[in-house]
């Protein structure tokens, strides 16, 4: 009975201590003073008296800050306020001047000078300039340059160095600013200075090479990772993560690797590059190459950062994690490793192609400076086709570019001004100008010779005086227009090619099933491109374009191709073989010789070939098909 | 090693038990290691308890690891804690009762043995006894075990107690009762802080008077000052960040305490209303942490807002001596009113050697660019007075100046101004004659007119925003708030978040010098601009300026961005308004870029059984020039595809994809055989497309890879009777679908369509075997923004001979079903995103009065 009465204790014993537990416990934390706060660590407490607490300025205080005299600027220091009179430039607009240099120059600092006087913004006379260039120079007896005759302490002057060569400073900067290849960091001064790229000796003046980029994504089987190595070189290793991140921190196993010789471009996801200057090369082949720049704590400046938005094409990351860098490139979403490699493609085509390009980028910074609110919105440098193609001058509301509808969220204007170019004085083609009004959508008609001002639409119907258009093809162009506000749509065309027998590219009016051309003598087009053509083209291009009618065509389309990358659209166009040939296309079948020319000349002032061909042409939905006529929308478009 | 786990199931008193670790020194003790457990002696195998002695560090660094995936949960240990603290009662109360238990059971087995005649060992210990069954014939030594086992059955309680009723009630009431107990010992050890964080919150509300009182010695060391070229790769100690999968930086905040010198007189004002505020917003977000070790960013409960209401060389004592302060790094200081008189420094003075800086009117030459933040200077009166929204448009005054200390000499600037332009500018100052009070500060007066103050910037177009002593106004704020666009005429002023912040969508910046022309630069802005600037400033205000909460957690999310810089908010993000995100389309395949020709397509073939038309399409598909891998996915798990050597043979790869589930979303999978980025989704039945047919849509697409590239066209109309939408596949001269039985399209989309489909669509269509072309149409036009193509006239993929009677042969429930998906679809996605054209594509010199020989696509096929 021992065992029994043994239990009744033990139960006993767990039924008190249960009871003990359940009752007393609770009893004893409240009886418990509040612990000290210090070791309440529940969040910030939220206090009894936040009512009476006072306030961190006192009422009076903080619109009444003590009066001060206007602070001059601290000797050293300058910013675009203090150190710029923009006033000469907002008058005369941004005139450009370039200190003669003495002695003889380099290919590349020659380069720079073409570029800079191809510009619009170059003037020849220093009273009219509003900023003056200087270029530093590299001499080899490491003495500088002297100081130019105009200097005035570096007011309104920009100091060109674009190969980084520290040359001891013989004179005062002054107020001037410095447009240096990758700055370090530590003496930029944001807003005043302008960084420029790292450029090898051999950059191309114009034109330039194209992205590398040939699809959008990553094509599978491509390595993660390429990491810059001395000299230019790189090596790609795997996505194995194991594999040793960069140089120098791991004597382990490298993984599987592949040295490239100097100068060619990385083939893989993403570069990575390491922070010390000389790097920043490597840079400018990651963009090319469309591999994405993975920039570890750099120590200088990213080129245009002023303007440039580097987090939609680089990522800058730090250099102490480098597993945490690796695995997050590898986690990295598709859609963003998608939308990053489009951006470094689109970057380099736009700014860094060619020396041109980053002198011109330079050039529009500052302008843009002097701008202030009406200067390029950040969309436009951000985003294809780039703030070199997108004139502010136009308008400062994106909506009104063909470029940016999908982002704004907006629609081009739901209606066309007809434009008709009238040669000679005579009789106006009444006939035509009924045609054309008989279009709903159409809103003037008028036949000024690029009337900019006078065009309120959108849309610009560009005609010759012998078209002939009848009104129901215009609508259903001006319809296939309105979903590619961006391009060309016409209804007649002409096509490229590269004539092997003369060395030089051609081009041909004869009906073929591609064509790369849509003649100006019918066509739709976003009015914008009036503007382009008569401020961004190159003046000798336009002489050109004067002289012979048919380069006229030939400019536009170029300008037009250069700017959005893609080929016109056709639309279908009745009555080309009946009487329109011989007029709308001079020259007939066989160019003459100098329209040859003229596309030859365009390809050079260019610097490449801009025209892309395309196969297709775009037609009404039942267009010619073996249903009921009466289903038809765009009837008269098939009769013979 | 030594297992001592019977150690203490020794009822042989004679025995006696020495353990190895009584001897006076272990021979050797770097390789001794001895092992117990609950588990014999107290029976309790299930709590799987157990110790290791050993006095090698790394054998015990080495099992503590283990520990990681073996852990003892808290309850077992408590528990275990508790039982072997109780010495008394096991020495005196557990441990004779179980000796006198085990003995009594070991006698009998003992017995048992003896009397059959069967040899054992039996010792003085543990619970078992070694039997020797070598002896007897291999049946019986079963018979012996099993007899013995049912003999203790009927014998009753030895090694194994058989329960009587009487028994089992009670080891029931025992067992619930300690289960009980246990239940209740869990829930206090987690109670405390639900009690904590509700109801004893007003028990823990305290008075800030109450907060510990510190005592800073006049010679407790004092912080360097600021360190202009720190960055974050040089000054911030990014390892304490570390690894995160949510990307978030997790910030710890110091209690508040109050800091005295040598004679008792208190540094500064313990903490302000303002950073209360801020402290409790941040105390309240997602980077909030508690524990001081896992914090990335440390923010002092020092108030360090306005710099005139501390004693500067105390308070960077008191920074000095906070417990992370570590020359402060890591450290994030909240100062809006930098500076005193009479020069007015545009950073804060307190020596705070690496501490981050979040401060209100940094000028470039004391903002460390990409390591301090600059922030608002907070209106109070941002969260007295009550102004509603005024939307964007022209307003009575042109350019309004309403600051009241403004240099005699910019006052007089803009006095000549508003002489030279009248009506259109106007410039207020303080009001003179009123009566005094607290209510001046919201008055305003332009010579004997009054005007209330926050309410007239609504009035006004430009408003004026001019340096005072300090560098950041306030006025900025209430300004972005009156929708007015500020005129910031303060150099070498770095703006407001202006790391992240485009505020030149928001502002316009004037040099100090250009002041006399303020007004001609104004009035060339042009009109639509300057909408867009007020629409701009006040979203602005609304998203960073509104609240102290506002500030505090956009300063976080600048230097989270800068620590996690692939989770980063782009510009956008920052920038946008919600009405232009909403509207706004981002093309994921934005470039324009014509792929090679050479890259060719990749045919995907879905199949369920129908292999003679399968095979049929894999010969037609294969004429094409352009294809380059054909890939078919058999999508019927009952059945084996044909073999090899059936297949056709043609000049491309051939891959067979076998399916886990017969699921139509396993046309749009993302497999890793896709090797080009030009996708053809063809059905195993289409064997009608001519083969200049399918090229030509290749080439169509290279043109436009962001769009779906098909050949028969489909229209969504709004019913008007029914209100809803409707699926028509009448043949209309528009356009807004295609169908997927044969289309291109960017192998993007297939992993857009596999992992991002919005809602349950997915599943949807897999539920009811149809529209997951529909799906795949609404998927590409929501996220380009853009139509289809549609390519050649075909019109219908069955039956291409009948089109006499079109119309008549349409399924009706099918018409339904459709119409339902594109409902549904459109409610799911919220808006509907198809776009209607009426344009086709057709080769260059389709149907085009010229000889067929010479034209590239000859073959196109008919409706």
């Amino acid at each position: 009975m021992q065992s029994w009465r043994g239990k009744s204790l033990w139960l006993a014993l767990s039924a008190s201590w249960l009871l003990v537990l359940l009752r007393v416990f609770p009893l004893l934390r409240l009886a418990v003073p509040a612990r000290p706060w210090a070791s309440a660590p529940q969040g910030w407490p939220h206090w009894l008296d936040t009512e009476l607490l006072p306030s961190f300025s006192q009422p009076g205080e903080l619109p009444e800050d003590a009066p001060q005299p206007p602070q001059a600027p601290r000797g050293g220091g300058c910013d675009w306020g203090a150190c710029f009179d923009a006033s000469k430039c907002r008058t005369g607009g941004l005139k450009v001047f370039v200190h003669p240099v003495a002695g003889p120059i380099s290919a590349a600092h020659r380069k720079i000078l073409a570029s800079i006087e191809s510009s619009r913004y170059h003037t020849a006379s220093p009273e009219e300039a509003c900023l003056l260039l200087f270029l530093s120079l590299e001499v080899p007896a490491g003495e500088c340059s002297p100081v130019p005759q105009q200097w005035n302490g570096g007011r309104n002057h920009l100091v060109l160095d674009l190969h980084p060569a520290p040359c001891p400073q013989t004179f005062q900067l002054g107020r001037a600013m410095v447009a240096k290849a990758s700055p370090t960091a530590d003496t930029f001064r944001p807003g005043f200075d302008v960084a420029l790229p790292l450029l090898p000796e051999a950059h191309p003046l114009r034109g330039g090479a194209p992205g590398q980029l040939r699809q959008h994504s990553p094509h599978p089987g491509v390595p993660l990772l390429a990491l810059a190595e001395e000299r230019g070189r790189w090596r790609t290793a795997g996505t194995d993560p194991s594999a040793c991140p960069w140089d120098g921190r791991c004597e382990q196993d490298r993984g599987p690797e592949q040295t490239h010789p100097g100068g060619t471009l990385p083939n893989a996801t993403f570069c990575l590059i390491p922070s010390h200057r000389p790097d920043a090369l490597h840079f400018l082949q990651a963009l090319q190459a469309g591999c994405i720049p993975v920039l570890l704590s750099p120590r200088w400046e990213l080129p245009f950062s002023e303007v440039i938005d580097w987090t939609k094409a680089a990522i800058v990351a730090d250099e102490r994690l480098p597993f945490q860098v690796l695995a997050a490139l590898q986690e990295m979403p598709l859609t963003r490793v998608l939308a990053l490699r489009q951006q470094t493609q689109f970057l380099w085509d736009a700014y860094f192609s060619s020396v041109e390009k980053v002198m011109h980028t330079t050039l529009e910074i500052i302008q843009d400076r002097i701008f202030g609110a009406s200067a390029h919105a950040s969309l436009l440098w951000n985003s294809p086709p780039g703030a070199l193609l997108a004139l502010p001058t136009f308008s400062t509301s994106p909506s009104d570019f063909p470029f940016y509808h999908l982002q704004r969220g907006s629609r081009p204007v739901g209606r066309f001004s007809a434009l008709i170019w009238v040669g000679a004085p005579g009789q106006p083609p009444l006939k035509l100008i009924q045609a054309v009004a008989g279009s709903q959508n159409c809103a003037q008609v008028s036949d000024r010779f690029f009337p900019h001002r006078a065009i309120s639409t959108d849309a610009i119907l560009s005609l010759d005086g012998h078209s002939s258009v009848t009104t129901s093809e215009v609508d259903f162009a001006f319809l296939v227009w309105q979903s590619f506000p961006e391009r060309m749509v016409g209804f007649l065309t002409w096509n490229h090619f590269w004539d092997e027998a003369q060395g030089g590219w051609g081009y041909t009016a004869e009906r073929a099933n591609e064509f790369s051309m849509v003649l100006t003598s019918a066509a739709f087009y976003h009015r914008y491109y009036h503007t382009l053509f008569t401020h961004s083209l190159p003046k000798a291009l336009r002489t050109l374009a004067d002289e012979a009618p048919t380069c006229v065509d030939i400019l536009m389309n170029f300008l037009v191709a250069a700017v959005t990358k893609l080929p016109p659209i056709k639309v279908p166009y009745g009555k080309q073989h009946l009487e329109a040939t011989p007029p709308l296309v001079p020259g007939g079948p066989e160019p003459q010789p100098t329209a040859r020319d003229c596309i030859n000349q365009m390809a050079a002032g260019f610097g490449y070939m801009p025209l892309v061909s395309s196969r297709l042409r775009l037609d009404p939905v039942l267009f010619k098909d073996p249903v009921s006529v009466l289903r038809k929308k765009y009837r008269s478009l098939e009769k013979p | 090693m030594v297992d001592e786990v019977y150690m203490l199931s020794v009822f042989e008193k004679s025995a006696g038990y020495h353990s190895v670790l009584s001897l006076e020194g272990l021979p050797d003790p770097q390789r001794t290691h001895v092992m117990w457990a609950t588990s014999k002696d107290f029976g309790m195998s299930g709590l799987r308890f157990g110790t290791l002695y050993t006095e090698n560090r790394d054998v015990a660094t080495a099992v503590a690891s283990l520990c990681r995936y073996h852990g003892l949960s808290g309850l077992v240990q408590y528990q275990m804690a508790q039982l072997l603290r109780d010495r008394d009662w096991i020495n005196q109360v557990y441990l004779p009762e179980n000796h006198a238990r085990l003995k009594a059971a070991h006698t009998y087995v003992a017995g048992e043995l003896r009397a059959l005649g069967i040899p054992f060992l039996g010792r003085g210990a543990g619970f078992f006894i070694w039997v020797d069954l070598r002896k007897e014939r291999e049946e019986e030594a079963a018979c012996v075990i099993m007899c013995a086992s049912v003999k203790y059955n009927i014998r009753g309680p030895a090694l194994i107690p058989r329960m009587k009723s009487k028994h089992r009630i009670y080891y029931i009431t025992l067992f619930s009762i300690v289960l009980l107990g246990l239940i209740a010992t869990g829930m206090f050890q987690f109670w405390p802080h639900s009690i904590e964080s509700s109801s004893d919150w007003s028990v823990e509300k305290r008075s800030v008077r109450d907060v510990p009182v510190v005592r800073l010695p006049a010679d407790s060391p004092i912080p360097e000052r600021g360190d202009l070229s720190c960055r974050m790769h040089t000054c911030f100690d990014v390892y304490r960040c570390g690894f995160n999968p949510k990307n978030k930086i997790k910030v710890y905040i110091y209690s508040l305490k109050k800091y005295v010198d040598d004679f008792g007189v208190p540094v500064s004002n313990t903490i302000s209303r303002e950073y209360n505020e801020l402290l409790t917003a941040i105390s309240d977000s997602d980077y909030y942490t508690d524990d001081i070790s896992r914090a990335c960013l440390f923010v002092p409960s020092i108030d360090v807002l306005n710099q005139n209401t501390l004693r500067i060389k105390e308070t960077a004592q008191a920074l000095a001596q906070l417990s992370r302060w570590d020359r402060g790094t890591n450290h994030l200081l909240f100062n809006m009113l930098p500076g005193g008189p009479p020069d007015y420094n545009t950073a804060l003075d307190v020596p705070r050697d690496r501490a981050l800086l979040a401060g209100g009117g940094f000028s470039t030459w004391t903002y460390r660019q990409g390591y301090d933040v600059s922030i608002p200077v907070y209106s109070p009166l941002s969260a007295e007075v009550d102004l509603p929204e005024k939307g964007p448009g022209p307003r009575r005054y042109f350019l309004l100046s309403s600051q009241m200390a403004v240099h005699p000499e910019y006052r007089e600037d803009l006095e000549a101004l508003q002489a030279r332009h009248g009506e259109a500018v106007l410039v207020l100052d303080k009001c003179t004659n009123l009566s005094e009070g607290v209510l001046s500060v919201r008055r305003r007066c332009h010579k004997h007119q009054v005007f209330d103050y926050p309410q007239v910037l609504q009035e006004a177009t430009f408003c004026v925003v001019l340096r005072g002593a300090r560098l950041g106004q306030a006025v900025l704020s209430d300004v972005l708030r009156a929708g007015c666009v500020p005129v910031v005429i303060a150099d070498s002023y770095v703006l407001p978040f202006s790391e992240v912040l485009d505020w030149k969508r928001a502002s316009v910046v004037v040099p100090e010098e250009k002041m006399s022309e303020v007004y001609s630069i104004l009035q060339s802005v042009p009109q639509r601009q300057i909408e867009e600037m007020q629409r701009q400033a006040r979203w602005f205000w609304e998203a960073y300026f509104q609240s102290i909460k506002a500030i505090a957690l956009a300063t976080l999310q600048i230097i989270n961005d800068r620590i996690y810089p692939y989770a980063a908010l782009s510009y956008e993000e920052w920038n946008d308004p919600p009405t232009v995100k909403r509207g706004s389309v981002s093309n994921p395949l934005f470039l324009p870029l014509i792929p090679p020709q050479s890259q060719g397509f990749t045919a995907i073939v879905l199949t369920y059984d129908r292999v003679e038309s399968l095979f049929r399409v894999i010969t037609e598909v294969s004429k094409v020039p352009s294809l380059s891998k054909l890939l078919v996915v058999w999508n019927n798990q009952n059945k084996n595809p044909p073999e090899d050597s059936l297949w056709p043979k043609i000049r491309v790869p051939l891959k067979v994809v076998r399916t886990a589930e017969n699921k139509l979303s396993n046309r749009f999978f993302p497999y890793d055989e896709i090797e080009t980025e030009a996708v053809l989704a063809i059905d195993d039945d289409i064997i009608m497309l001519t083969s200049d047919e399918l090229q030509f849509g290749y080439e169509v697409w290279r043109e436009f890879p962001d769009r779906l590239v098909g050949y028969p066209g489909r229209l969504h109309l709004w019913d008007h009777e029914m209100n809803k939408w409707k699926y028509e596949s009448e043949w209309t001269n528009e356009v807004s679908m295609v169908l997927t039985g044969a289309a291109f399209y960017h192998k993007y989309f297939n992993y857009l369509y596999t992992y991002k489909m919005p809602g349950d669509i997915k599943n949807w269509v897999d539920a009811h075997m149809n529209c997951e072309d529909i799906a795949m149409n609404f998927l590409v036009a929501n996220v380009t923004g853009k139509a289809v193509i549609k390519v050649t006239p075909r019109k219908k993929f069955k039956c291409p001979e009948c089109t006499a009677i079109d119309g008549l042969s349409l399924d009706q429930t099918h018409m339904v079903e459709r119409s339902e998906c594109i409902n549904k679809f459109a409610s799911v996605f919220g808006t509907m995103p198809l776009k209607v054209v009426e344009h086709r594509a057709d080769p260059v010199l389709y149907k085009d009065d010229f000889p067929e020989k010479l034209k590239s696509f000859p073959n196109i096929g008919s409706l």
